[in-house]
């Protein structure tokens, strides 16, 4: 046996084996950065820088220093940097190609810093809300107003449509009803023939019989025609219901067509009236991005970083994947604490189970900020969990930021408008869900003490810069919806009342021609079907006032009685009686 | 070069014929499937801790290797078909859960269907390798020897600094 060994052959192994781990960890940093680079460029859709990594072996950890992560929608800004970013990783999950990172510290994060140079994009965004008007209502192109209403599907037109449909529905109950009621001769008829009965001096019982029967019959007809009526009041009470709410929305419409059509009729004129959005709007995306930068942005990079897994498979040759029975995700981190730097403040975030496998793990990643006071803001808390599996992202947060001073700060920067934030205290509450990557959330902001500088120039831009210039404070009901990658926000407040009335007084002499040529051309559209159905109810009032009124008639008619004559004949065959007794 | 007059030294030397045989097996397997594996790793100490024919070693994996991107599809077929077999399955499942199953990173399908395929034909190389050797020192060393491309080789500089630094 000895003479088959080479020990020599096993010193050269371990040379070599040797050697093979000395090249890897000196090149371990490297091979770190390069992959980490790629991993995550990867997943955010653009380039990513780092600047420096470093790592321990016992206990195993990586230190990563200048993380730049490239914004695809502003390759000159990185969407989030750090400063350092450490984690403590376990080394026995690696040789199960699980990273389980017991604890991690990213600190000096910030958003919207700009680069050195552009980064690379890999993936383009999705195409961003975009706020701001052009404002140049020398160039405003007037399109025809038939044309508009014509290509248009109006209200009015439906609302025309559903209140003939519903008063035809009705119309030919209500006419053959109609044709069947007895006429006003047959009525008269019956309170002759009752006076008749009643006047008549009935000699004997035989007559007497024979009129009480006759008044019997007549009776009868009259509770049939008495029913008559009683059906077609019925039917027009139910005419009526359905036909009133047809009506009011008629008239509703051509006011609800001229609001959705009076920015294509009078250009951005009419449309830049949605002022809160388009002073507000990139201001609010801007905080929205970092208030919800746990779901808007870790969520899709976590997303990504599973879908690429499964992309890098396909290499030379398959790489198959079973039925994982081990208890651990791919990816865990089970504690983290990241630091956000924001205006001169440090903003720490608590994090527990940061995975893309959810499903997995059997619980969701939470999250929390809970800053103190500090010389920006009275309170911050936002919270919020967040589950991956295959549907999509399941989220929910929610926040209170109160008292937080504002920078100045430019609002818009348009060639004919110019909106600065001079100063403004904030306070915003808000919540947000996301199921299967759909956002649903709403915030009220609040804008105290505020001073806004706003300049125009032109007579449509300056009306807004003075109202802007007016305002004190303001409260902004704000509503997000839409793809996590594109959300889409709606603004609401008072403003916009405001400064659509002074607009409207303001806009110029064509673009309020062609918004009075669309109310009237809306308006007349409407006008005779509204006086169609106007004339129909009146009808059908008509109709109600003259059943309730025979029915009325009939039901004294009803009453009359028969008794009387017979208590007459009673008392008078009575007396009779008594005389002969007397006799 | 030099490998090449190493590997006819072995098989005109008096090295066993099992030596060059199971060098040439061994290089077969490393051969077939892609470089960086564990078991690849094993075949090494092997070769070097025990007298296997380093120099029959390194040109067999040389020449199993340029064998293998021929057989490169029939590889991908065994290694696919053995991966989704569902008989199979309940292993995989098993071996896929513990770290050897994923340094030996055997859900790779060229990995499985070269590995596999080199395995089968294992016994069969090793048994006609050292046949061949024995018939070729039996009856073809002598009539190669006479060939004017090894008298060449034999009579290059290389060659003599080479059996002066072996001697």
């Amino acid at each position: 046996m000895a003479q088959n060994i080479r020990w020599q052959g096993l010193a050269a192994f371990v040379l070599i084996v040797g050697s093979i781990t000395a090249i890897s960890l000196l090149f371990l940093d490297t091979w770190i950065k390069l992959g980490a680079q790629k991993g995550l460029g990867h997943a955010l859709g653009a380039e990513v820088n780092i600047g420096q990594v470093t790592h321990t072996l016992s206990p195993f950890s990586v230190m990563l220093t200048e993380v730049q992560m490239t914004d695809a929608s502003a390759p000159a800004n990185n969407k989030v940097q750090a400063k350092v970013v450490s984690a403590d990783v376990e080394l026995f999950p690696l040789l199960m190609n699980k990273i389980i990172i017991n604890q991690l510290q990213v600190s000096g994060v910030a958003f919207d810093q700009s680069r050195e140079s552009p980064g690379e994009v890999y993936r383009e965004p999705g195409q961003q809300q975009n706020f701001v008007p052009s404002f140049n209502d020398e160039e405003i192109q007037f399109p025809d107003i038939d044309e508009l209403i014509a290509k248009s599907p109006l209200k009015t037109t439906k609302a025309i449509k559903d209140a003939e449909q519903t008063y035809a529905l009705h119309k030919e109950k209500l006419e053959t009803q109609y044709r069947s009621l007895p006429n006003k001769e047959k009525l008269e008829s019956y309170k002759q023939q009752i006076e008749v009965l009643k006047d008549t001096d009935h000699k004997n019982p035989t007559d007497l019989l024979a009129a009480k029967e006759k008044f019997d019959r007549i009776k009868q007809e009259i509770r049939e025609d008495k029913q008559k009526f009683t059906d077609f009041k019925n039917s027009v009470a139910e005419a009526k219901k359905d036909l009133s709410p047809k009506v009011a929305a008629l008239k509703a419409a051509p006011g609800e067509d001229y609001q959705q059509l009076k920015g294509l009729a009078a250009g951005d004129a009419a449309a830049i009236s949605d002022i809160t959005a388009m002073v507000f709007g990139e201001q609010t995306r801007a905080w929205s991005e970092k208030l919800l930068a746990a779901v808007e942005v870790v969520g899709p990079m976590l997303q990504n970083n599973k879908e690429q897994v499964e992309e890098e498979t396909k290499d030379r040759g398959q790489w198959y994947e079973y039925t994982d029975t081990t208890p651990l995700p791919d990816l865990l981190i089970r504690q983290a604490n990241i630091s956000i730097d924001w205006q001169q403040n440090t903003i720490d975030s608590q994090w527990q189970d940061i995975t893309y496998d959810h499903s997995k793990l059997g619980r969701p990643t939470i999250f929390a900020v809970d800053a103190e006071k500090s010389n920006l803001w009275q309170k911050l808390r936002l919270n919020g969990d967040l589950w991956i599996d295959d549907l999509g992202i399941k989220a929910n947060q929610s926040w209170d930021l109160a008292g937080f001073m504002m920078q100045a700060s430019e609002m818009v920067a348009e060639e004919k408008l110019s909106v600065a934030l001079t100063q403004a205290l904030l306070n915003s509450v808000g919540k947000l869900s996301i199921e299967q990557n759909m956002m649903e959330g709403q915030s009220k902001i609040d804008l105290g003490a505020l001073k806004l500088d706003a300049q125009g120039s032109n007579k449509l831009t300056n009306v807004i810069a003075d109202s802007l210039n007016q305002l004190t404070d303001l409260s902004i009901d704000t509503k997000l919806s839409g793809d996590l990658k594109t959300p889409s926000f709606s603004f609401k407040s008072d403003l916009d009342k405001k400064l659509a009335n002074a607009l409207t007084n303001s806009v110029g002499v064509e673009a309020q021609a062609k918004l009075s040529e669309l109310q009237t051309k809306l308006d007349g559209q409407a006008s005779d079907a509204i006086n169609t159905n106007d004339q129909q109810i009146a009808q059908l009032l008509n109709w109600e006032k003259l059943a309730s009124g025979n029915v009325q008639s009939l039901d004294n008619l009803l009453k009359s009685k028969l008794n009387s004559l017979v208590d007459k004949k009673k008392d008078e065959l009575k007396e009779k009686l008594l005389q002969k007794l007397k006799f | 070069m030099s490998l090449l007059v190493k590997f006819l030294k072995a098989l005109n030397s008096e090295s066993s014929p099992w030596q060059i045989a199971i060098a040439i097996t061994f290089g077969m397997l490393v051969g077939f499937t892609p470089l960086w594996r564990l078991h690849n790793v094993i075949i090494l100490l092997l070769v070097l801790f025990f007298r296997v024919n380093i120099a029959s070693f390194i040109v067999s994996v040389v020449m199993f290797s340029a064998l293998s991107l021929i057989l490169n599809p029939l590889i991908l077929m065994a290694g696919d078909s053995l991966l989704v077999a569902e008989r199979l399955m309940p292993i995989w499942t098993w071996l896929y859960n513990t770290p050897l199953g994923q340094l030996s990173q055997f859900y790779h399908s060229l990995t499985m269907g070269g590995l596999t395929i080199g395995l089968l034909l294992a016994i069969p190389i090793l048994l006609i390798s050292r046949l061949v050797v024995i018939q070729y020192r039996e009856k073809i060393m002598a009539w190669v020897n006479k060939l004017k491309v090894v008298q060449v080789l034999k009579s290059s500089s290389l060659f003599q600094l080479y059996q002066s630094m072996e001697s």
